[in-house]
């Protein structure tokens, strides 16, 4: 988990990098406003939507009420169907036992679909250590693998490449020249890919939803590389964060109709497949042994107090597509996994708020995120909470704690209004030199302090 | 040889039947499937369908009409991959097999489900690239859909 | 004739007195006798949005202390609204307070503005207080339409102007950012806003980088969108 910590001031730096970059802020404003649209088209067509939003609400908080429940009943229904079942206490614990699982098969190849838990635990890290090599197959998170680099948005990961640095990227792997046109990139990965999805010994993806009453796992893309990954290798390995699961697939039905309505504006995605066990007897393909790898890492700290809810998120994106922060800063500014809104509430909910204490003020709490949640997770007053918590657990500085002290005991009466008011009239040639009056004024011009209304009555 | 699946399809089928007459707009569940699955991007045929050449040729469990998807289960008979791999995918379903949604699917299969159940929406696509469209990432780049009259 | 208390708030009584005073020859034109109760100081919202929550519940208190409840008190602010009305009770420990945004409580008492702004464009900026937790954007922009104004949109009227109170001084950098958007989105035309907050932001930012005149929704009926 240690990876996920976040450094102080690493989101104002990487936002002014980020600010400074007119293609990548022109990338944000086309794809996020492009998602928004999609997905308020998608809500105003469906009549019903209000009431979704409202079951599937409650859905997701009968599950965390009684998620030892659900864990036990979806572990018993997987077993009884033949598919392995491990909960992992932590991140070291998820990985080390899906490198077990390579290294008992000799696996020299593992084909990945899209997983941020994976991210979350650092997967393809551990697996390099056994000698399995992973490979993105989600075209974008594939790109950004050629890259070396993180996924910067949950639905869009690759929202900063251009179609130039993609073909850079695919002819080195191809090893010979290829168009930055989109026909031909497409044909290019397509090909390399098809390589990874024959040949893989492991199939690893995540999990968009389990179904506790069946034991059986969803997963949900329109690239098919999830259904490829988790049919044609002998292995499937499944990884999910505990609280994915539903308790039946008519609760399911209620997540599936917001998933794609609120991440992409579709009604569904393309590809959207129950897995139910490992294949049967008679059955030509699909995986011999099918292994879903539960995570807690940290989960189950939220499971019973204000932060609760944070643990419906289907991570469909929704909030970022909204978010005036996010629209300018991009998603590195939060961390290499997870962003915007629902990553500044996660992020410092998994790894303590004393290693990512500029998360909660990463937000003008606008409250459009608390707006687009089709789960209906009040985003923008967790973040409000977070920050009170900052200031309870000590986070907060020595200097701002005593600052707002002296503010609010001038500020409780009167005669203290006047007089901190008056000395700050006297003192404004200097606002703009120190402290928050030096961080307004660099950008902005000061307001000047004049007679106050209530003197001019 | 009936087996479960078929006795349950008869049923959601009488039901189904009883739903064909035209609804509020006048629209039957079988012409709503052809226009969702048209506007995902599916070609859809009524009888007899196209002779492609290396197209995987499946067949459809159900479809479901507000989203003008085929469900494919996986069986003996009916292997993942031929839905997959190929670039041409045809698939042939019953016209009594659409049902409404998913809410009335899973409440037909129940608890008696496949090893796979596949909801196929439109042929595969992304739009990682630039966020334009590209179709036959990885999955088929055409669906072809072959509906065939009720028994 | 019925009376209110006039809640200046922090930043209109020291940073938008003539806002403050527009307001207040609003209410009388509308038929209130308008109290201002001396002893108001601040809402608490400033501490209480960055989580210092002692610190806020005692200026808070002063609010309680400073006003009746026998009178409606109606603020030009939507944020201070929004924190008077909605998170004060429970920050203090008190029954709720009757507390009106400005242009709500105009509309409700039927009032018209005189014509001041016939000819003239203006965007109005919702901002994300009075947009998303007090519902109220129509009223001002009725008020508007009826003082004469045509009303240009935004091209994203949803997204908020980057004030966010703190937030404005520890990531000034994207809270500029977001002005500037904001700035340019309006077409040229004058901006008009109910939040002192935005207000101050925005102007800060168009007379530091250029940009139109920003104003105050009470100054753009009583005087004009002129100022």
């Amino acid at each position: 988990m240690a990876e996920l910590a976040q450094p102080p001031r690493r989101f104002r730096e990487i936002a002014r990098v980020k600010l400074a970059d007119a293609h990548i802020q022109t990338a944000l404003d086309d794809s996020t406003d492009r998602l928004r649209t999609h997905r308020l088209h998608a809500w105003s067509d469906l009549p019903e939507v209000q009431e979704l939003r409202q079951r599937a609400h409650e859905i997701r908080m009968s599950v965390i009420d009684d998620l030892d429940g659900h864990v036990e009943r979806f572990t018993a229904a997987l077993s009884a169907r033949g598919g392995n079942v491990y909960f992992a206490r932590t991140a070291e614990e998820a990985s080390e036992y899906v490198a077990n699982v390579c290294r008992r098969r000799g696996a020299k190849l593992a084909a990945k679909s899209k997983s941020m838990v994976s991210e979350e635990i650092g997967l393809n890290q551990a697996l390099e250590a056994v000698g399995t090599q992973a490979i993105e197959t989600d075209l974008g998170e594939y790109i950004l693998q050629l890259a070396g680099e993180h996924p910067v948005h949950i639905v869009a990961p690759a929202i900063e490449k251009t179609a130039e640095d993609v073909a850079e990227l695919l002819s080195a792997v191809r090893g010979k020249r290829i168009p930055p046109h989109l026909e031909e990139l497409t044909n290019a990965a397509r090909t390399q890919l098809r390589e990874t999805f024959l040949n893989a010994d492991v199939g690893i993806t995540g999990v968009n939803f389990a179904v506790s009453e069946t034991g059986s796992i969803c997963l949900c893309t329109n690239e098919g590389n999830g259904r490829l990954v988790s049919s044609i290798p002998p292995v499937h390995v499944a990884i999910m964060g505990m609280e994915r699961l539903v308790p039946t697939t008519a609760d399911l039905a209620v997540l599936l109709k917001l998933l794609a309505r609120s991440g992409t504006g579709q009604k569904l995605t393309v590809y959207t497949t129950l897995l139910t066990g490992p294949r049967r007897a008679g059955e030509t393909d699909g995986p011999e042994e099918l292994h879903v790898v539960i995570l807690d890492n940290g989960r189950t700290n939220l499971l019973r107090g204000r932060y609760r809810e944070m643990l419906a998120c289907i991570r469909c994106g929704a909030c970022l597509n909204v978010c005036p922060v996010y629209r300018k800063t991009g998603g590195a500014a939060y961390s290499d996994v997870y962003s915007g809104p629902m990553g500044a509430v996660l992020l410092p909910l998994l790894v303590g708020l004393q290693h990512a204490p500029s998360l909660p003020h990463a937000s003008s709490l606008c409250g459009a995120c608390t707006e687009a949640c089709p789960v209906k997770i009040p985003l923008h007053e967790l973040l409000l909470d977070l920050r009170r918590d900052l200031v309870a657990e000590g986070v907060a500085s020595w200097a701002e704690r005593v600052s707002f002290w002296l503010w609010s005991w001038a500020w409780s009466r009167p005669f203290g209004y006047r007089a901190s008011t008056a000395l700050a009239r006297l003192g404004q040639p200097l606002a703009g030199l120190v402290g928050p009056g030096r961080a307004w004024a660099r950008v902005r011009a000061l307001p000047r302090l004049g007679r106050r209304y209530r003197d001019r009555r | 040889m009936r087996d479960d699946a078929e006795h349950k399809a008869d049923s959601a089928a009488a039901e189904v039947g009883a739903r064909q007459c035209r609804d509020a707009a006048g629209v039957t569940l079988v012409e709503e499937f052809v226009a969702n699955a048209e506007a995902v991007g599916c070609h859809v045929y009524r009888g007899t369908g196209p002779d492609i050449e290396g197209a995987g040729v499946s067949t459809a469990l159900y479809g479901l009409a507000d989203t003008g998807s085929v469900v494919l289960a996986a069986a003996p008979d009916e292997p993942r991959s031929r839905s997959l791999l190929p670039d041409v995918h045809v698939t042939m379903l019953a016209e009594d097999r659409i049902l409404p949604g998913l809410d009335e699917l899973f409440a037909t299969l129940g608890a008696d489900l496949p090893s796979a159940l596949a909801i196929v929406t439109g042929p595969s696509r992304s739009a990682d690239i630039e966020q334009k469209l590209a179709v036959g990432v990885h999955g088929p780049r055409e669906v072809h859909v072959v509906l065939l009259p009720s028994a | 004739m019925p009376s209110v208390q006039l809640f200046a708030t922090c930043l209109g009584d020291l940073v938008l007195p003539e806002a403050v005073a527009d307001a207040e020859t609003l209410l009388r034109r509308a038929g209130f006798d308008v109290v201002f109760p001396r002893r108001q100081v601040c809402c608490g919202q400033p501490a209480f949005n960055s989580g210092h929550h002692a610190a806020a519940r005692r200026v808070a208190r002063g609010f309680v202390r400073a006003f009746s409840r026998e009178l409606p008190i109606v603020c030009p602010s939507g944020s201070c609204a929004t924190m008077a009305s909605h998170y004060l009770p429970e920050l203090v420990g008190v029954e709720p307070f009757e507390v009106w945004e400005l242009s709500a409580f105009l509309v409700h008492a039927g009032f018209r503005p005189l014509p001041r702004n016939t000819g003239r464009r203006v965007a109005y900026h919702d901002s994300c207080h009075m947009l998303r937790e007090l519902n109220v954007s129509a009223q001002p922009r009725k008020l508007l339409r009826a003082s004469g104004a045509e009303l240009v949109s935004f091209s994203r009227p949803d997204l908020c102007c980057g004030f966010g109170g703190t937030f404005s001084v520890r990531q000034p950098e994207v809270s500029v950012a977001m002005a500037d958007e904001k700035l340019a989105g309006a077409g040229g035309a004058t901006i008009v806003t109910s939040d002192p907050g935005c207000l101050m932001h925005l102007r800060g930012r168009a007379e530091r980088a250029g940009g139109p005149d920003v104003v105050h929704l009470a100054t753009a009926l009583v005087r004009s969108a002129s100022g």
